[in-house]
């Protein structure tokens, strides 16, 4: 891990940690792995998604685990160095600064939502659509739904999955859905 | 969906050969639902029944394939349109029992083209559970109900052929978050009464 953060410009990485703070405060519900990956490529430089992922992972370990011990910033850079091995110069800079600014802020939180062993729901967008023809049927008039799910995984990172239904399946869906409010509510 | 050529319609009057109407009832259905690359191996299979070389198994194979296949694309439902697909000297009683043999399957047909087309992976089950969180290492004593939600997706079926993935993706969603959910799909349902309605 250390090697391929050596390749990421100062500017994303303090992107990055900002993003794994936050998510340590729950003020964002995850870490947008792929979009910054994204945009890390586009200024080109060769790193993937699952590279990235586990940076997050590794500097989202190392803050809580700093922040469950109450580090100070200069424990915490004296941690590093023996941890994770050599960084580059920059990524302790930004790291110092970050834990220095909100680093303390990290409670241990008394947030029921903590627990995360599967991944969390973060967002759902739709669209309903009529597929008009295809390479089968010219005249077809099929209605479906496409969700996309917006999760954020147990380690932070935000994925999105998308899939469709038919009408059919949306409204047992629907229903689903309805049952499982009024269980809340009863519960 | 290109039109049958009359070299198609040469190798179809092969199935006079048929051992019965169930045969080629059978072959009809095996022909429409082969995708074209399976279409070698089904051949195959049905040349002994026929008593015909390779070859012309083969020029059979792929004409019932077109000619089935045409008919759903075109989304032809009444005997007349079916009959007048094919040429004057074709001979009659194969060319009724072909027609007769695509109006009962044209709708199940139509259905298994549907499912088949391209598609974003589908939702094929869902189960999920209420549970309440009542302790944790953090907090002791607490009474918060959360539900978990497990969606089984299987991705495009033409890309899997006989194998299809199917991934489950499991979720934790709040009384918050559920209501946002329910929020969205009330949304479709009224956009789908709405579409229902014109």
């Amino acid at each position: 891990a250390a090697d391929k953060i050596r390749l990421i410009p100062q500017d994303f990485f303090a992107e990055l940690c900002e993003q794994i703070i936050q998510h340590l405060n729950h003020k964002i519900p995850g870490i947008n792995t792929a979009e910054l990956c994204q945009r890390i490529q586009t200024s080109g430089v060769d790193i993937n998604t699952g590279d990235l992922a586990k940076i997050a992972n590794t500097l989202s370990f190392l803050f809580s685990t700093a922040a469950r011990n109450n580090l100070s910033t200069e424990e915490l850079v004296t941690t590093l160095g023996s941890g994770i091995g050599t960084l580059p110069k920059h990524a302790v800079q930004v790291i110092r600064h970050v834990w220095n600014e909100q680093g303390k802020a990290i409670a241990v939180s008394e947030d029921a939502g903590n627990m995360a062993t599967v991944g969390q729901f973060v967002d759902m967008k739709w669209k309903l659509g009529v597929a008009m023809s295809s390479d089968t049927c010219r005249s077809l008039k099929y209605p479906y739904v496409t969700v996309t799910l917006t999760v954020a995984d147990p380690s932070g990172q935000i994925t999105d999955k998308s899939f469709e239904m038919t009408i059919p399946q949306f409204k047992n869906f629907f229903r689903q859905f309805k049952e499982m409010a009024s269980v809340l509510e009863t519960v | 969906m290109a039109a049958l050529r009359d070299g198609d319609f040469a190798a179809l009057q092969i199935l006079l050969k048929a051992p019965s109407k169930d045969a080629v009832r059978q072959l009809c259905q095996e022909c429409f639902s082969s995708p074209p690359a399976a279409l070698g191996p089904l051949a195959q299979r049905a040349c002994p029944g026929l008593a015909v070389s390779a070859q012309e198994a083969e020029q059979l194979v792929s004409a019932l394939h077109s000619l089935t296949r045409h008919v759903v694309y075109r989304g032809l439902t009444r005997a007349e349109d079916i009959l007048c697909l094919f040429p004057e000297n074709f001979h009659q009683n194969l060319k009724n029992l072909l027609t007769k043999i695509i109006l009962e399957n044209i709708s199940a047909w139509r259905n298994e083209a549907q499912a088949s087309q391209i598609s974003l992976p589908r939702l094929v089950d869902m189960d999920w559970r209420v549970d309440i969180k009542t302790s944790s290492d953090s907090i002791a004593r607490m009474a918060v109900p959360t539900c978990l939600l497990q969606l089984k997706i299987q991705e495009d079926a033409a890309l899997c052929g006989d194998n299809p993935v199917v991934s489950a993706l499991t979720v934790e969603l709040s009384k918050e978050t559920l209501d946002t959910m329910l929020e969205g799909l009330g949304r479709i349902r009224d956009q789908l009464s709405a579409v229902a309605n014109k």
